[in-house]
């Protein structure tokens, strides 16, 4: 056993010895290839644990489901000046489901619920995802792409409501559209331009309580088309500008001075051409390195509703006249916002239509707005507006607003 | 005539014989570090440029139609992932309507893939617990063993859609992990001074960086992630560094310097403003001097 032992030391010794003789290039080959080999083996453990089983984020395939709160309190002093009369209440919930459809579409759905209108369809779009020449398509009901404004959700918006522009040519909710949607981005003059082009079934919502002779949309003529052109420009590396022009027009029911019965139906409007031309410019200011605590938006829009007479009035004697619009509105606004610290903005609107509900009375309205941010998913506002109507006096409203959003993180709008 | 035609004709050979190759790949990344990678490892046959700024915080980049004409043209979009670009790269990928560059197009590079992600929250996970990462931290590059899987998973795509340039690509990755190591020799004097030592952070951002470097975050100014420090926070911040003995802040740009001040006059310690990315601080304009300048600084700031 001794002499074993004796004779395996003496071995590996001579072979200690052997490779101690071996020339400089050769050790300088090994070296190099122990190298390649550790390289190797790390490049592999790197693979391993850089790409670990992983499981995959979503194996149901279900769609991002979020939902938006839109709370709002109304403390004006002469009472509530919501529709309701509440003085608190929801006023919308938003559910959003919002997947890939295929490789070529992606799907949006957006449910509305409210006391008001109960559960509807806020939007619901097919995006086509894989079109040519930087086009995009949408086939569905979407947000009208007609003026700034009118392209926001109104819980996404910097002020508690729409501009009275807004409210008075487009809706208080803003103005949507179910129909196809086209936009095209180019930059032929070196900046950012979007042609946007839709074709919808008609213009606003259909009113209950107005029938005409035929459907708005029997004629082609009759549905509801706008383009907009966006342009946009950076000043800077914190500011930009953006330049847009809108036109929208379609036909819609107006009322006549009384209905009369044609082969058993009611006839009480008659269809007639509105369209709505605008222009809308923001300015943005946003430091990159202290973005997190200030900015600044300045944001103005004007647009003009042309409202054109029915065909065949006024009509023969006898007949009910036409007592819809019979003149051309105007109005704009213009809002300015800056942020005081990370999550407090103070803001403020001046506001100026012909009203048409008012037989175009110039309708005047200041206020000023105060946003705090608990979170990026929370947003509290508190607004004082002073709201004149000339002629019939004025009303001051104070109203709170309170908004949140649960489900996946979303887009930070710009 | 004809001399004047030859002298036509050899200028304009001239010309072209001096034009430069010709750009094979555009790459737009969402941080100006995966763009610096991605021009180490590309060379001239890439030309990259970043979203993002280095003296920008990466979650609020706001979603311009200016960077949607960049991504318009990209043949390549790779980001840090793990929803570090959420609230803006939808927007823009969306706007782009470039087919290459979306989910599941063959230039859309989510660079976290090939990473070893920590942080990565277990059990349920809520916004009560602030911004929450849900897929693990993002802020990896602050760690040069993740600067190289970025490099060599550049090299593997971009020889994907040029293989003209394969070998191009592995000797600019081979290059880059050189220079790489050989400034890691030449700090590691500086790393075992800032080993263990007790430091704060303004936000997680830093978590991949005391990896690597040791250092030992006692504590955030942030009392969860995203969520703007508190006063009750502060005071117990306060606290945890004057029981540990933690003598630096460490900050990005981007952050309030007030607060941090104000926590260290109450500390004796020091504000230590440090860039988290490349360009976020005049001449650091490449990953392996930001990872110099980051390292020997904080060295003498723990001294």
């Amino acid at each position: 056993m001794r002499s074993l032992t004796i004779t395996v030391v003496v071995a590996l010794l001579g072979t200690q010895q052997a490779a101690a003789q071996r020339p400089d290039s050769l050790r300088a080959d090994s070296i190099a290839r122990a190298r390649a080999d550790s390289i190797r083996i790390v490049r592999e453990l790197e693979a391993m644990t850089a790409r670990p089983a992983q499981q995959p984020r979503n194996p149901r395939l279900l769609p991002d489901i979020s939902a938006v709160g839109d709370l709002i309190g109304d403390l004006s002093p002469k009472g509530s000046t919501q529709e309701d009369g509440s003085r608190f209440g929801v006023r919308e919930l938003e559910l959003a489901l919002q997947a890939a459809v295929d490789p070529y579409f992606r799907g949006d759905l957006f449910l509305g619920f409210s006391d008001a209108e109960g559960v509807h369809i806020e939007q619901a779009f097919l995006t086509a995802t894989a079109l040519p020449w930087r086009l995009e398509a949408r086939l569905g009901r979407f947000l009208a792409p007609v003026g700034k404004q009118n392209t926001t959700h109104r819980h996404d918006l910097h002020t508690v409501e729409h501009s009275y522009v807004v409210q008075r040519f487009l809706g208080e909710e803003g103005l949507k559209g179910t129909g196809v949607y086209l936009a095209r981005v180019f930059s032929p003059l070196g900046f950012y331009q979007e042609l946007i082009l839709t074709a919808v079934d008609r213009i606003g919502e259909a009113p209950e309580d107005l029938a005409a002779v035929e459907p708005a949309n029997e004629n082609l003529s009759g549905l509801g088309y706008s383009a907009r052109l966006r342009n946009y420009w950076d000043l800077s590396e914190a500011a930009n500008f953006e330049l847009s022009a809108s036109a929208m027009t379609g036909v819609r029911e107006q009322p006549l001075t009384q209905g009369v019965d044609l082969d058993d139906q009611l006839v009480n409007a008659a269809l007639a051409r509105q369209t709505t031309v605008g222009l809308d410019a923001t300015f943005r200011w946003r430091p990159l390195e202290q973005g997190l605590y200030r900015s600044f938006i300045l944001q103005g829009e004007f647009m003009r509703q042309l409202n054109r007479d029915p065909e065949n009035f006024p009509p023969p004697l006898g007949l009910p006249d036409y007592a819809g619009p019979r003149r051309d509105f105007s109005g704009a606004y213009v809002f300015a916002r800056y942020q005081v610290s990370r999550r407090t903005f103070i803001g403020g609107r001046y506001d100026w239509v012909q009203d048409p509900e008012a037989e175009g009375v110039s309708l005047t309205a200041g206020s000023g707005v105060l946003t705090f941010f608990p979170s990026e998913f929370s947003k509290l506002i508190a607004s004082v507006e002073r709201r004149s109507l000339k002629g019939f006096g004025g009303t001051t409203r104070l109203l709170l607003q309170a908004s949140f959003a649960i489900g996946p993180h979303k887009p930070h709008p710009f | 005539m004809s001399r004047n035609f030859l002298l036509t004709l050899s200028l304009a050979v001239a010309a072209l014989a001096v034009r430069p190759a010709e750009a094979q790949l555009r790459v737009v990344t969402s941080t100006p570090d995966l763009a610096d990678i991605a021009r180490q490892v590309g060379g001239t046959r890439v030309v990259a440029r970043s979203i993002g700024q280095g003296y920008q915080d990466p979650h609020f980049i706001e979603a311009k139609p200016s960077f949607v004409l960049d991504l318009a043209k990209a043949d390549v979009w790779a980001f840090v992932g793990l929803d570090l670009e959420i609230g803006w790269m939808p927007l823009l990928l969306d706007g782009a309507r470039n087919p290459k560059i979306r989910p599941g197009g063959a230039g859309y590079v989510d660079v976290s893939k090939a990473i070893p992600v920590i942080d990565i929250p277990t059990g349920n996970v809520d916004r009560s617990q602030g911004d929450v990462h849900a897929l693990g931290n993002p802020h990896y590059w602050l760690d040069p063993a993740n600067g190289r899987r970025i490099a060599w998973l550049l090299r593997d795509k971009f020889t994907q859609l040029d293989p003209a340039g394969a070998s191009t690509y592995t000797d600019n990755a081979k290059a880059f992990e050189a220079r790489l190591g050989a400034a890691e020799q030449a700090w590691a004097a500086d790393l075992a001074k800032i080993k263990a030592k007790p430091v704060v952070a303004w936000h997680t951002s830093w978590r991949y960086f005391a990896v690597y470097t040791g250092m030992n975050i006692v504590g955030f100014m942030e009392p969860k992630p995203g969520v703007p420090p508190s006063p009750s926070h502060l005071a117990g911040l306060i606290q945890t560094m004057k029981r540990t003995g933690a003598k630096v802040i460490v900050m990005e740009p981007f952050y309030d310097r007030k607060t941090a001040d104000f926590v260290a006059s109450k500390t004796g310690a020091k504000v230590l403003v440090l860039p988290p990315s490349v360009g976020g601080r005049k001449g650091l304009d490449d990953y392996v001097s930001l990872m110099k300048y980051d390292i020997t600084q904080l060295a003498a700031a723990v001294q």
